[in-house]
């Protein structure tokens, strides 16, 4: 009975407590009419004022004219008093017109626009020709994509890249990279951002830098090194996944940051698919990236990404064709200590493991044969800044856990050891918008014993409108 | 059975995501921000501070926490003029929060409410990291922050009209703080006083209060100080003889000490924001204090 008693009591408060939001908010709307009745006889006033204000110009006005009609009847060219009308006009503007924008000035008659040199000086013990033929085999080897990989000795213009961005309007920001190369001019990203989606929604659309891993959104001339590493190299060019296509991301409102991305994308990467691999969109991503605070100075994002599509290829070799299909898993950690602006420590890894399996056509041959590829790679890099300068190590390696490249049934291939390069840079940024970099590259990716001692002398450089920085 | 627990569990979570829903998220990007925005909504308002009081307002790192802060924001308040353009433009878009886009109701740019001084016409980043939009470390002059003041008001009674009176009501006790310590402020005998600053931070606590900056010991704003500079500096010192050389936490010391030691003009200092637990006055306090 008692219990029974207590129960109904317990309802009674709970259901208080449910009406209570209720009862607030319409007490809370009796004060938003009092509120607004208040506003309204305000306005009223106001408006008031402005009729006496106007009647008394329009008496004015008729006093100027009267004056005027009279000098004319006494046919005087004194020219009329200029009214002080334009003093009380400015009186009346706001305490500052300083419209600043998300970008800065005022972008609305010109987007901003930036440009960014990337230059580089490059030294190698081997030839020019030696260095165009040098493949990781197993990888690729194909002649056309080592060569465009390939660096030339001496001066080497990576490209003066125009970067033009401004919000569109309330709803999308519009952003575009236009590297112009001693090639010509090319789009390597136009695409929209939406601003306005509710509830931690994104989307992105046109020809973009994809959200798989750590390296690949970046630009390059943000990069701790001038080069991309051998995984990236080897399992998407050194270009990275640039793709048309579009994406959704999304921000949970949860304790920690997690994004959640996925992409629908045409499947164009000359390494990964292939132009004509199938009737695109044929590409998929999707990706989860979580960070954690720790302290004030340091941070973590961790992720993981994958992407898969059709392929229809030549990159694997010479006179080959492969079709099939192709997935790259990626796993990456980022760790930045970062106590003041001058001195910083990050420490960067991402494992990527590439999938692959179809059918190896020799084109001279029209000889088919099955092909399984499951090949793996990682790099580890850390960059420990100090002042203005910056001192960086990386070692990269292709073959960890898988390096199997099995043709015909059972029979793996092999060729060698397996690829790996370790370098260090030392850099100097002067201000936020230069920077110069020394970099040395101990790489045997050649699988042949041969190691490749290379340099480079890079100097970055940024003019225009200030770049957003991202973590 | 389960009802009892049931009916607790419910009416926790209606008591709470109610009293949730109470508070408007605010994030202000500098501590001063978050410290006078705290003062007129007190309980009232959740703040989220980005840059702490040692760190270098022009940059920091947009990290992903800050980012979800952003996200949940009723409202971004910020210093602008500029000064956050390296990282706040980022976080506003990756924060995926409509309300706090540029020119919506929940973004609120501090400079509006400021007449800034030192705006350039022309310059270009030879001259270093100029703001053309004018000089913006307006938080040291008083006459500028009671307008700010009431522009973080506004902007609270907008967003929140309930609670109208209750901001009004605070930003009535600060303004009246405000003219008591004006009073004291007005005072200290800083007028005519000579100081060489490190950076161009301090322009605008010079034009309150009536001081002369004589020189800068970075060669340009932002760019760091070049031994002909210094040298330059020297003999500027030695025929002026300021009375002090004014510098903050997140500049290197070195120079400052070197000069110091030629001339024989103490170096001192200055907090460059509000500090943890602190507030708005006590920091000007402290500023006026060390430059007596």
């Amino acid at each position: 009975m008692q219990k029974s008693r207590q129960e109904i009591y317990l309802i009674i408060f709970a259901l208080i407590l449910l009406v209570s939001p209720g009862f607030y908010a319409s007490i809370a709307y009796g004060q938003d009419i009092e509120k607004r009745l208040s506003d309204l006889e305000e306005t009223l006033k106001k408006q008031q004022e402005t009729i006496k204000g106007q009647q008394n110009l329009i008496e004015g006005l008729k006093d100027e004219l009267g004056k005027l009609k009279s000098a004319e009847a006494q046919g005087s060219t004194k020219p009329l008093p200029v009214t002080t009308t334009q003093e009380e006009g400015q009186q009346k503007q706001p305490k500052s017109l300083s419209v600043g924008g998300l970008f800065g000035a005022s972008s609305m008659l010109n987007p901003n626009i930036s440009v960014v040199l990337n230059t580089y000086g490059y030294a190698s013990q081997m030839t020019d020709s030696t260095l165009k033929n040098r493949g990781i085999p197993g990888y690729y080897t194909n002649s056309q994509v080592t060569a465009d990989m390939a660096n030339t000795r001496g001066f080497n213009l990576d490209s003066a890249e125009l970067y033009i961005f401004a919000p569109v309007d309330p709803y999308f920001n519009l952003y575009t990279t236009i590297p112009v190369t001693e090639d010509g001019v090319s789009i390597e990203e136009a695409y929209f951002t939406t601003t306005a989606l509710p509830d931690g929604l994104q989307i992105k659309g046109g020809k973009f830098r994809s959200g798989f891993g750590r390296l690949n959104a970046q630009h390059s001339h943000v990069w701790s090194f001038v080069d991309a590493p051998l995984a990236y190299k080897a399992f998407t060019g050194s270009e990275g996944i640039d793709e048309k296509g579009v994406q959704v991301t999304y921000l949970p409102d949860l304790l920690i940051p997690l994004t959640i991305g996925a992409e629908a994308l045409q499947g164009d990467n000359d390494i990964l698919f292939g132009k004509d691999a199938e009737s695109a969109p044929h590409a998929y991503t999707a990706f989860a990236k979580v960070s954690f605070d720790i302290g004030d100075d340091s941070t973590i994002l961790t992720g993981l990404s994958l992407i898969s599509g059709k392929t229809r290829s030549n990159a694997i070799a010479d006179n080959t064709i492969f079709v099939g299909n192709s997935t790259l898993y990626g796993v990456e950690f980022t760790y930045k200590w970062k106590p003041s602006r001058l001195s910083s420590l990050t420490l960067q890894s991402e494992y990527l493991l590439r999938s692959q399996s179809g059918d190896l056509t020799n084109e001279t041959s029209l000889k088919i044969s099955p092909l399984k590829r499951q090949q793996d790679g990682f790099y580890i890099q850390s960059a420990y800044q100090f002042g203005l300068w910056t001192w960086g190590v990386r070692y990269d390696r292709l073959g960890i856990f898988r390096d199997d490249f099995q043709r015909q049934g059972d029979l793996s291939q092999s060729f060698g050891n397996a690829p790996w390069r370790a370098s260090t840079e030392m850099s100097l940024d002067l201000t936020e918008f230069s920077r110069l970099r020394l970099q040395y590259n101990y790489d045997r990716s050649g699988r042949d014993d041969k190691t490749n001692n290379e340099l480079f002398l890079q100097v970055i450089l940024g003019i225009g409108a200030h770049g957003a920085h991202t973590f | 059975m389960y009802m009892k627990e049931i009916l607790i569990c419910l009416a926790l979570i209606f008591a709470f995501s109610s009293y949730a829903d109470a508070r408007l998220n605010v994030v202000a990007t500098l501590p001063w921000i978050g410290s006078i925005t705290r003062q007129i909504g007190q309980d009232r308002v959740e703040v989220t501070t980005l840059v702490r009081a040692n760190q270098d307002p022009h940059y920091l790192e947009p990290k992903p926490s800050m980012i979800l802060a952003a996200r949940k924001a009723d409202l971004l308040i910020y210093n602008g003029l500029d000064l956050e353009i390296g990282y706040l433009p980022v976080i506003i878009e990756s924060s995926r929060n409509p309300n706090i886009q540029s020119g919506k109701p929940g973004n609120l740019d501090c400079s509006g409410y400021v007449s800034a001084i030192g705006k350039v016409a022309a310059t270009d980043r030879s001259m270093g990291d100029v703001h053309p939009l004018g000089n913006p470390h307006y938080h040291f002059s008083p006459r500028n922050i009671i307008r700010v003041a009431e522009g973080i008001t506004d902007t609270l009674s907008r967003l929140d009209p309930a609670d109208e009176a209750f901001y009004m009501a605070n930003l009535a006790s600060l303004r009246k703080q405000f003219d008591e310590r004006q009073r004291q402020w007005s005072m200290v005998p800083l007028k005519g006083k000579k100081v060489v600053a490190y950076h161009a931070l301090y322009d605008y606590l010079a034009s309150d209060f009536g001081f002369t900056i004589i020189g800068y010991v970075e060669d340009k704003p932002g760019i760091a100080p070049s031994s002909r500079g210094v040298e330059q500096l020297i003999e500027v010192i030695k025929r002026a003889k300021p009375d002090k050389i004014i510098t903050s936490v997140f500049y290197p010391k070195n120079e400052v000490q070197f000069i110091s030691d030629k001339t024989g003009v103490p170096w001192v200092e200055l907090p460059a924001d509000v500090e943890n637990g602190q507030d708005w006055f006590s920091f000007m306090d402290k500023v006026v204090s060390l430059l007596k």
